[in-house]
């Protein structure tokens, strides 16, 4: 290259970029439009996204007041013209008919009766959010354990599968109809295969007389029946939520590129909100999938600095550190010993600035020393998780007691007393609730109001 | 390079640079930039955006394909559980120590046995648990659950059987689909006894329906300890997870 020639393109290169703008504004309003289109289109389609994580909440909500018998906080999630649908106990309509029915399983009143363990968790979501985005269906499956203390037999297991509609009315999702069908209910001893048929009639009997008898007519395992799918289209059950959709996108906000950076603002904020969802349903889920298999280093980085540690009666554990040898002492890896953790059913919140989340969730234990001990234990998780530096991390862990039993028995039978204290291992603040587990009746208290009511 | 179009080259790149950097903290300015200019800034996060929603999607979308899995499964629908792989000869399944079944008829076939609809016939299967990675491309993504199923023939003992899935999907005209199902069943066992005394072994190979090829991870069930590996590294240190040698 020739000098001259060097120094010339050299001024333009070091010029060019700080030359003020000369021109003419062009006109920017057609690909204003276009921009504003597209950003009404995502915030159409993360909104859809949005209703399939309240569909999820909402039934996951349903199941943790059944099993408490919260019977009004149920009977507030329904639509006004809801129905309910429970095994072969015919249909309860309305509000008035479904609270009813709903006290006459424990004795007129809502509750819990004496001794009584009745967990319901919500399983296996498939969600099909309506074409005019304001009607769901969903299939779910449910399982059931129950049982009360000191009645001779160690419980029930059942299980059964849940094909619902629901109604979004004010922006609220509600439940419109559910309909639970029953594929077994059997006694603790023998379990399934060993139960007679008649045992599944024994699951929400109730004296209240239904509106309607039985929309279905079918009978219990062990003859083989399968409710029918709502969605029943194999090849599109992984499509995306947006393929459903069939609404036409909402006229663009945006006449100005003020108005348009708001916008997308604003639809980034929706969703770092929803990423947030993925990103805490999968450290609660990677949690359970480390502590199965005694990896104290894996737990312990899961959470942030300041964070705290609270597990059945032992106290509150402040810190990685401190995490670190409470997971160290729970457990190590070796042939014969079993310490399956399920953190199941998780209800999430995120807050309204993305920054920090709150989840509900059930743990579901499998404890195992072969030769020696089998235990089902459960329990449940009110966490919460913070974003530190651009990266989620649990923030608080408060795991309370439910029922934890022996195999051989079962939990109305010989229910295991609070575990307490480790021996040597003494917590940094004693237990932040007071309580006792099942047979007792306690409610680990809720992060969340009713979706529907707000109570 | 002359050493003279180096530098020019530097500068070039540095000027654009420089501009770049300027111009993003004050987008809202504009007596700074341009009108054209923060339209262009907002018009290039949209794409970036666009694949965000998209993410949020697949995810839910693997999740629903999954459900349908245990729904199917749990109903004895081998041919439409089947129908949820995908179309390539290469989708497989594979459970336990029972070997690998490649496409969708094999797959169907494999699962009418292990899981058929008969009466007294019970397979409760939930799949619980998921952590899902979505490729950035959105074509492909790999998927850790669990089951805890209910199982047996009426009249006889029942099973708990539980373990992880390590699972890959792929994404087939806009519609995702299984492309590799496995189930590490590490807990089988009698429902009479329970695991600490009547844990079982992992299910062998069918000798009436032998698989399409042996089993890819050997490994004992409870009460031997194996771990199934996590296709993930940690969430938040971003290592490989696992036990010391």
């Amino acid at each position: 290259m020739k000098p001259i020639k060097f120094l010339a393109a050299l001024a333009f290169a070091t010029t060019a970029p700080l030359l003020p703008a000369q021109s003419p504004q062009p006109d920017l309003g057609p690909r204003l439009a276009r921009a504003a289109e597209r950003v009404a289109a995502m915030d159409q389609r993360a909104d859809r996204v949005a209703d399939y994580d309240e569909l999820k909440n909402l039934q996951q909500i349903y199941g943790y007041y059944v099993d408490k018998a919260l019977w009004d906080q149920v009977v507030d999630l329904f639509a006004d013209d809801g129905s309910l649908e429970i095994g072969f106990n015919g249909v309860y309509v309305g509000k008035d008919a479904i609270r009813k029915y709903l006290y006459s399983l424990t004795g007129g009143k809502p509750g819990l009766l004496k001794g009584q363990l009745n967990n319901h968790p919500q399983f296996s979501p498939y969600i099909t959010i309506g074409a005019d985005g304001r009607s769901a269906k969903a299939r779910w499956q449910q399982w059931i354990y129950d049982g009360i203390h000191g009645a001779g037999s160690g419980g029930n297991w059942g299980a059964g599968t849940f094909e619902n509609e629901y109604v979004k009315e004010g922006g609220v999702w509600k439940l419109r109809k559910l309909q639970f069908f029953q594929r077994f209910y059997a006694p603790y001893e023998g379990g399934w295969t060993r139960a007679a048929p008649e045992s599944a009639y024994r699951y929400g009997k109730s004296k209240v007389k239904p509106s309607r008898p039985s929309s279905v007519s079918y009978a219990p395992y062990p003859t083989s029946f399968e409710p029918p799918f709502h969605d029943d289209r194999p090849e599109q059950a992984g499509a995306l939520l947006s393929a459903g959709d069939t609404r036409p996108v909402a006229p663009a906000a945006g006449r100005s590129v003020s108005e348009l950076e708001a916008a997308v603002r604003k639809l980034e904020l929706k969703l770092d909100r929803l990423q947030a969802v993925d990103a805490v349903e999968t450290l609660e889920a990677a949690y359970g999938f480390y502590v199965d298999k005694s990896l104290p280093d894996a737990i312990s980085a899961l959470f942030a600095q300041n964070s705290t540690l609270e597990i059945l009666g032992r106290g509150v554990f402040i810190g990685l550190d401190r995490n670190y040898e409470y997971m160290r002492r729970l457990s190590a890896p070796a042939a014969g010993a079993m310490f399956n953790h399920m953190p199941l059913q998780p209800v999430v919140h995120v807050s309204p600035d993305g920054q920090s989340a709150q989840v509900r969730a059930r743990l579901l234990v499998m404890f195992g020393a072969t030769g020696r001990a089998a235990q089902w234990g459960d329990g449940t998780y009110e966490n919460t998780f913070i974003r530190e530096n651009g990266v989620w991390k649990f923030q608080t862990l408060m795991g309370t007691m439910g029922m934890y039993t022996d195999y051989d028995q079962g939990w109305a039978k010989k229910p295991a007393p609070m575990m307490s204290y480790f021996p040597g291992y003494p917590p940094d603040m004693p237990t932040s609730l007071k309580y006792e587990p099942y047979p007792a009746n306690f409610v680990t208290p809720f992060h969340y109001k009713n979706p529907v009511s707000g109570q | 390079m002359h050493r003279a179009q180096r530098f020019l080259a530097a500068l070039v790149v540095s000027g654009l640079g420089t501009a770049t950097q300027a111009g993003d903290p004050v987008v809202t300015d504009s007596k700074v930039i341009s009108e054209e200019r923060r339209l262009s800034l907002l018009e290039a996060r949209l794409s970036g955006l666009r694949l965000q929603v998209e993410r949020l999607e697949d995810r839910r979308a693997i999740e629903r394909l999954q459900q349908a899995y245990s729904h199917y499964v749990t109903a004895g629908r081998a041919h439409d559980a089947a129908r949820l792989f995908s179309r390539s000869p290469d989708a497989s399944i594979e459970w336990a120590q029972q070997g690998v079944y490649l496409g969708r008829a094999r797959i169907e076939a494999f699962l009418a046995k292990v899981a058929p609809s008969a009466p007294g016939v019970l397979h409760e299967t939930p799949t619980l648990q998921g952590v899902i990675h979505v490729a950035n491309d959105g074509r492909t993504a790999q998927g850790r659950w669990r089951s805890l199923v209910m199982a047996g023939v009426h009249g006889e003992d029942g099973s708990w059987i539980e373990g992880p899935y390590e699972n890959e999907y792929v994404k087939e005209d806009g519609v995702w689909r299984i492309r590799s199902l496995h189930w590490f069943t590490t807990v089988e066992a009698s429902y009479d006894k329970g695991w600490a005394k009547g844990a079982r072994q992992a299910a062998a190979p069918l000798k009436d329906l032998p698989p399409d090829r042996p089993p890819s991870v050997v490994y004992q069930s409870f009460p031997s300890y194996f771990l199934p590996p996590y296709h993930y590294t940690h969430p938040v240190t971003g290592k490989p997870v696992g036990w010391d040698p």
